[in-house]
């Protein structure tokens, strides 16, 4: 069973369409299986493009916690300003 | 010009010419101009008594009398005879310094016991980023030539650095040539950039523009990616250690994230960015250990120092130099537009190889449309069919079973494909109507083929069908793949 296509991040839904695609191009298969190839590599092809379109850089930053484990924690405002050299 | 203007600069025509102007500091500023030392003739007598008279002492016996300018000529060429005297870096400390109104800059260089007058030409000057500053060590390039007219050498300044400028020059070639013997600087350590990254790390000051332009860029660019910030501080003497220990999180996290099972959120690739500043200032990214912590970090690594013209050690230890701090974020990820032509194309493809594989198995059906017009009129199929009798039935049950698997499998892809790919499906579905009779062009050869036999009355021809149309004693003909045979039947074995 393939992998819920809302899941896959951009690459992995490209890389599985660019496959698709060349496996169709091959040919070979039955009629059966080249719909359904081409099916899935049109929801493919639109979980790439919302993607694309929708994305929205996450910006974090990363903070030393006591005992040096490291945390990146989450940045919104566009200028917090920072000392430096801290976390 | 006016913002070097000195103070002391005297309005309008009262002003004399550049080469006028007080260009070192001891000649006190009351002292006459300096006087020919060779009295000048006034009258005949006195050019009598100085002369002495052609015949009566050889020429060769005779002082040699040279005029101002001859002298300043001797001296002038022995000046610029000497090589060393043509290209001269003088260091000293800058005493008074006067711009004339032309632009031209007049200073001396002292030190503790000696003094050169300088002059610095308008152009030159104005290209220039340093100016020299009374009090300030400096370093001055330039050639050694006498002024006529006053009568004094001078340096005729080409350039000017801050002294201690050629310490870190040389402290950094020196470093340079070190750590390229190590082979830190190899083209073959060099690592590739991953295509499109899920996750930047960030080195750089979090107050600075640096940051904000990084941001910006690959938000606009890649907004795919998560951006991770190791703070630190890029100038001042903390700097390295600052930098070293924020390349050292990002590792380290990196790290943290594989070990945790979400190999997803480790950074791959990592920026180390400042802006531009002064030599000073870009100074820590020539530090060994800077360096050395950059050729260590497990992720590729783009530096940008700077602008364009600096260079640093950090540049060469890089994976990727990048020529400004936003450059390195555009390296660093791909452009969503031309990312999204490319998927463009992708879809052009699946719907092009689509329309292939449905147009194909269209046309399968039409060639066997074709085929069943070829056996038209009608009663060339009836009797085809009266031939193949209930021997085709078998193959045609699965012919039939085929061509409706293929028939309703168009169906379900007509329904998909609808939406997005205009394709009509409905010539086929025509031709699949006519599938049934298509059998006919199998003939019965087919099924003799595989060892069935077609059995007919001799009499009237007849193909039998029931057991109980040839009673014992009927004359049959049997007709095998190749070739048929006589019988005589010995009627039903078991009553119809």
């Amino acid at each position: 069973m393939p992998p819920d296509i809302a899941n896959l991040t951009f690459d992995e839904a490209l890389a599985e369409l660019q496959r698709t695609v060349a496996e169709l191009e091959a040919g070979g298969g039955p009629l059966e299986a080249s719909i359904a190839g081409y099916e899935r590599g049109v929801a493919l092809h639109e979980r790439c493009a919302v993607l694309l379109a929708d994305a929205e850089l996450r910006v974090r930053r990363l903070v030393e916690r006591a005992g040096g484990a490291l945390e990146a924690v989450e940045l919104r405002s566009d200028d917090e300003a920072l000392p430096d050299g801290q976390g | 010009m006016s913002r070097r203007d000195p103070p002391s600069a005297r309005p309008g025509g009262d002003e004399p010419p550049d080469w006028a102007l007080p260009s070192w500091d001891a000649l006190p500023e009351d002292e006459p101009a300096p006087r020919a030392t060779r009295p000048v003739p006034a009258t005949e007598t006195s050019e009598a008594l100085i002369r002495p008279r052609p015949g009566l002492i050889p020429d060769q016996f005779r002082p040699a009398i040279l005029g101002v300018t001859e002298v300043t000529h001797v001296i002038r060429d022995a000046v610029r005879a000497d090589e060393r005297l043509r290209d001269v870096w003088v260091e000293g400390e800058v005493g008074r310094v006067t711009i004339s109104s032309a632009g031209h800059a007049y200073f001396t260089l002292k030190d503790e016991r000696s003094q050169l007058s300088c002059i610095w030409f308008r152009d030159d000057r104005l290209v220039s980023p340093f100016e020299p500053r009374t009090g300030l060590r400096v370093v001055a390039h330039g050639r050694i030539d006498v002024f006529d007219q006053q009568g004094v050498y001078q340096l005729y300044v080409s350039s000017v650095q801050p002294a201690g400028f050629g310490d870190l020059a040389l402290r950094f070639e020196e470093l340079k040539a070190r750590l390229a013997a190590e082979g830190l600087f190899d083209a073959a350590r060099k690592r590739p950039l991953p295509l499109r990254p899920a996750v930047i790390a960030v080195a750089t000051s979090a107050s600075g523009a640096v940051w904000h332009d990084i941001r910006h860029v690959l938000e606009r660019r890649w907004p795919l990616a998560e951006v991770v910030l190791a703070a630190c501080q890029v100038q001042g003497e903390p700097a390295p250690t600052s930098i070293v220990a924020a390349l050292a999180r990002i590792a380290r996290y990196a790290e943290g994230c594989v070990a945790a099972g979400r190999p997803a959120d480790a950074p791959v690739v990592t920026i180390l960015a400042r802006g531009g500043g002064s030599l000073e200032d870009l100074w820590s990214f020539n530090d060994e250990r800077v360096v050395r912590a950059i050729v260590a970090h497990p992720l590729p690594l783009v530096c940008a120092v700077g602008h364009e013209t600096d260079v640093t050690l950090a540049d060469f230890a890089a994976d990727v130099r990048a020529p400004t701090p936003s450059a390195a974020a555009e390296i660093v990820v791909p452009d969503r537009v031309q990312v999204a032509a490319g998927l463009a194309a992708e879809a052009q493809r699946l719907t092009g190889v689509a329309q292939r594989t449905v147009s194909a198995a269209r046309r399968e059906l039409d060639a066997e449309r074709r085929a069943l017009d070829g056996l038209r009129p009608a009663d060339r199929l009836a009797q085809a069919r009266e031939r193949a009798g209930v021997l085709l039935d078998r193959a045609t049950r699965t012919v039939l079973e085929q061509l409706g698997m293929a028939r309703a499998a168009e169906q379900r892809a007509e329904a998909r494909l609808r939406p997005i790919v205009a394709i009509r499906l409905g010539a086929a579905h025509a031709s699949l109507d006519a599938g049934a009779a298509a059998l006919a062009v199998l003939g019965p050869q087919a099924t003799l083929d595989r060892g069935y036999a077609i059995v007919r009355r001799s009499d009237d021809g007849r193909i039998l069908r029931r057991a109980d149309d040839a009673r014992a004693g009927v004359m049959l003909t049997i007709r095998l793949a190749a070739g048929e045979l006589g019988a005589t039947s010995d009627g039903p074995l078991e009553p119809g």
